[in-house]
């Protein structure tokens, strides 16, 4: 099954490009934070993903939807909330629960595309990252090169897989699977280029305070994060999950 | 590791380049390097080479041809391998190395035809197995030096991109900063020469049992592990010493875990046990030659699954265990069942013993 999808059909809320790019109050500050001032380089659509961490449960609401929307095959998943359970040194309590949702982060400069033999994973225009499941070979480099852990290969098809801001929605109008289940309103996508828009609105006034993962390495994800802990920002110091899915090799 | 932080739910990835891709990289490795350790003897003709040279150019056959075909099973979609020619992509180094591996191997089974042309016409008119064949495959026996040198100008070549690019193509890999280092592509080639001195040191003992020639590979062994642990040392300064970010990176993803303290115990002491052997005892042709092939696949097999075992966002390590099936340790022996019989093929037209013995004086070992 081909998993790209057509480009978005969604007719723009916000603003046009010059009323966007006017909008940004202060851009030497815009320039030394991860906001998407590249936003409208390419099409009408920019879509992207804020995750505020704060408000996340846990409950991986986000992580059963996504698989029951694409299929996921049990064992691999799309998106996970990470969790973690962090000693407390300054409260009456002994230890604390972090949670971190984790997807593909639609980088805008994704180094899972120049590796691609093939040339089957591409950026739409719209910004969102996709596999042609058509011409896809099942090399795994794409796998090799993603810094976040976001791809694998899907066992029911042998292809790489990974999170598609449920294209196939956003093309018809809806939010992923993710965003549309997640119990405390921790998810919110939209367009960057529409202004008006919750996302725009939300990624400026969160400015000061909005993080990626791995900033280091250039990729300029589109996934950004209010209430990130520079601790989980890379790989996380510490003792690894004993739980492991059920490797599945259909 | 941070006792502060426990890691309670996560996603294990799993290995997605399985052991067909280090046994890839075993057999190409040990091809290319056979074929430069082929070429003293036939091509420039140097005395007491032309046996080491002859079976090392049987050796780099072997390997080279069942070397496409571990690739091959690596891919999740084999049948889709013409992708890799309908849609080239030259920001990929694998792209560029679907096109590398037809121009070297093209070029050495060319190079090995010319070479041995005349050997087999002598297989073809002395009777014995598979004499028909080697007839028609020798197709005149002639000895063609200009096309020899030619058909051996476009392996090298081909053979320094397939070098080139199987380091390239992970150490270009930033998401792993065990990969992402400018050595390990010096490291690929050197374990992977030494490793092809090792396969013709066997071939050696399988064959005419040559000391002069064990002697000689041996010392050729002994700076191949020398020049290995001078790469390992200046990796290991470049990490401690934070002179190379890269390295550093590398050294602090691997260093805390107690296995590979243990692999880099291991590969360390079995090179410096390939050195000492070689130098102070270089009679032990089969010793060192094992033990060079061995170092050379375990290389290769801490560089690719161990690097996947180490998470790239969550904490910890995976773990990872081989299974026995076609992506595991069935794939394992089945390419080695495919050398083994490749080996059978080539020595039944072109036996070792005659290829061993031309031009080099015969000793007991």
């Amino acid at each position: 099954m081909k998993s790209d999808v057509s480009p978005s059909a969604v007719q723009p809320r916000s603003a046009s490009r010059r009323a966007f790019l006017r909008n940004i109050p202060v851009v030497t500050a815009a320039a030394a934070s991860p906001f998407p001032t590249m936003a409208a380089a390419r099409g009408k659509h920019q879509w992207a993903m804020l995750i505020d961490v704060r408000k996340c449960i846990g409950c991986q609401a986000c992580t059963v939807s996504c698989i029951q929307e694409n299929a996921v095959p049990e064992g691999s998943f799309r998106t996970v909330v990470s969790t973690y359970s962090v000693k407390l040194t300054d409260a009456a309590q002994p230890a604390g629960t972090y949670m971190l949702p984790r997807l593909c982060n639609h980088c805008d400069n994704p180094p899972c595309i120049p590796v691609c033999p093939v040339a089957a994973t591409f950026k739409r225009d719209d910004g969102i990252v996709v596999v042609d499941g058509d011409r896809c070979v099942g090399c795994a480099y794409c796998v090799q090169a993603c810094p976040y852990d976001a791809r694998f290969i899907n066992h029911d098809t042998n292809k790489a897989d990974k999170c598609t801001f449920c294209a196939h929605r956003v093309d018809a109008g809806l939010l992923p699977a993710c965003v549309e289940t997640c119990v405390g309103g921790a998810r919110i996508f939209g367009d960057i280029n529409d202004a008006e828009g919750e996302l725009a609105r939300r990624l400026k006034a969160a400015q000061p305070q909005l993080k990626v993962l791995k900033p280091e390495l250039d990729t300029a994800p589109r996934v950004f994060y209010i209430g990130l802990d520079e601790r989980f920002a890379g790989k996380v110091e510490g003792q690894g999950t004993l739980w492991k899915p059920r490797a599945h090799h259909g | 590791m941070n006792a502060n932080v426990v890691e309670t739910i996560n996603v294990a990835r799993e290995v997605a380049w399985l052991p067909w891709a280090v046994q890839y990289f075993f057999l190409i490795g040990l091809s290319y390097g056979a074929y430069l350790l082929s070429l003293p003897g036939v091509v420039f003709r140097r005395p007491g080479w032309e046996g080491i040279s002859r079976l090392a150019l049987v050796g780099a056959l072997v390997c080279g041809i069942a070397a496409p075909v571990a690739l091959l099973a690596d891919l999740h979609q084999p049948g889709r391998f013409w992708h890799f020619y309908a849609y080239f992509t030259p920001t990929s180094w694998m792209s560029w190395g679907a096109f590398f591996i037809p121009v070297y191997l093209g070029g050495l089974v060319l190079y090995a035809w010319l070479a041995f042309r005349p050997e087999l016409a002598r297989h073809g008119a002395a009777g014995g197995k598979l004499a028909g064949v080697a007839r028609m495959l020798a197709y005149g026996g002639h000895d063609s030096r200009g096309a020899l040198r030619v058909a051996a100008l476009v392996a090298f070549v081909g053979a320094a991109l397939v070098a080139l690019y199987t380091g390239a193509e992970l150490a270009v890999v930033k998401a792993r900063p065990l990969w992402n280092t400018p050595l390990l592509p010096l490291q690929f080639f050197v374990t992977a020469f030494a490793g092809a001195v090792g396969l013709v040191l066997v071939f050696n003992r399988l064959s005419v049992r040559d000391a002069v020639a064990t002697r000689r590979l041996a010392d050729v062994l002994a700076i191949t592990q020398l020049i290995a642990l001078v790469l390992g040392a200046v990796w290991l300064v470049l990490g401690l010493t934070g002179v190379s970010p890269t390295h550093a990176r590398a050294l602090a993803e691997v260093g805390p875990s107690a296995n590979w303290q243990l692999a880099a115990v291991w590969a360390v002491s079995a090179t410096v046990a390939t050195l000492l052997l070689a130098w102070k005892w270089p009679g032990s042709g089969l010793l060192i030659g094992l033990l060079a092939l061995h170092s050379a696949w375990m290389m290769r097999w801490s560089i690719f699954i161990g690097g996947q075992e180490v998470p790239k966002t969550g904490a910890g390590y995976y773990s990872y265990s081989l299974p026995l099936g076609p992506e595991g340790l069935l794939g394992i022996i089945g390419t080695a069942g495919l050398c083994i019989f490749l080996y059978v093929l080539i020595t039944t037209v072109l036996p070792l013993d005659r290829l061993a013995s031309t031009g080099t004086p015969k000793a007991g070992a």
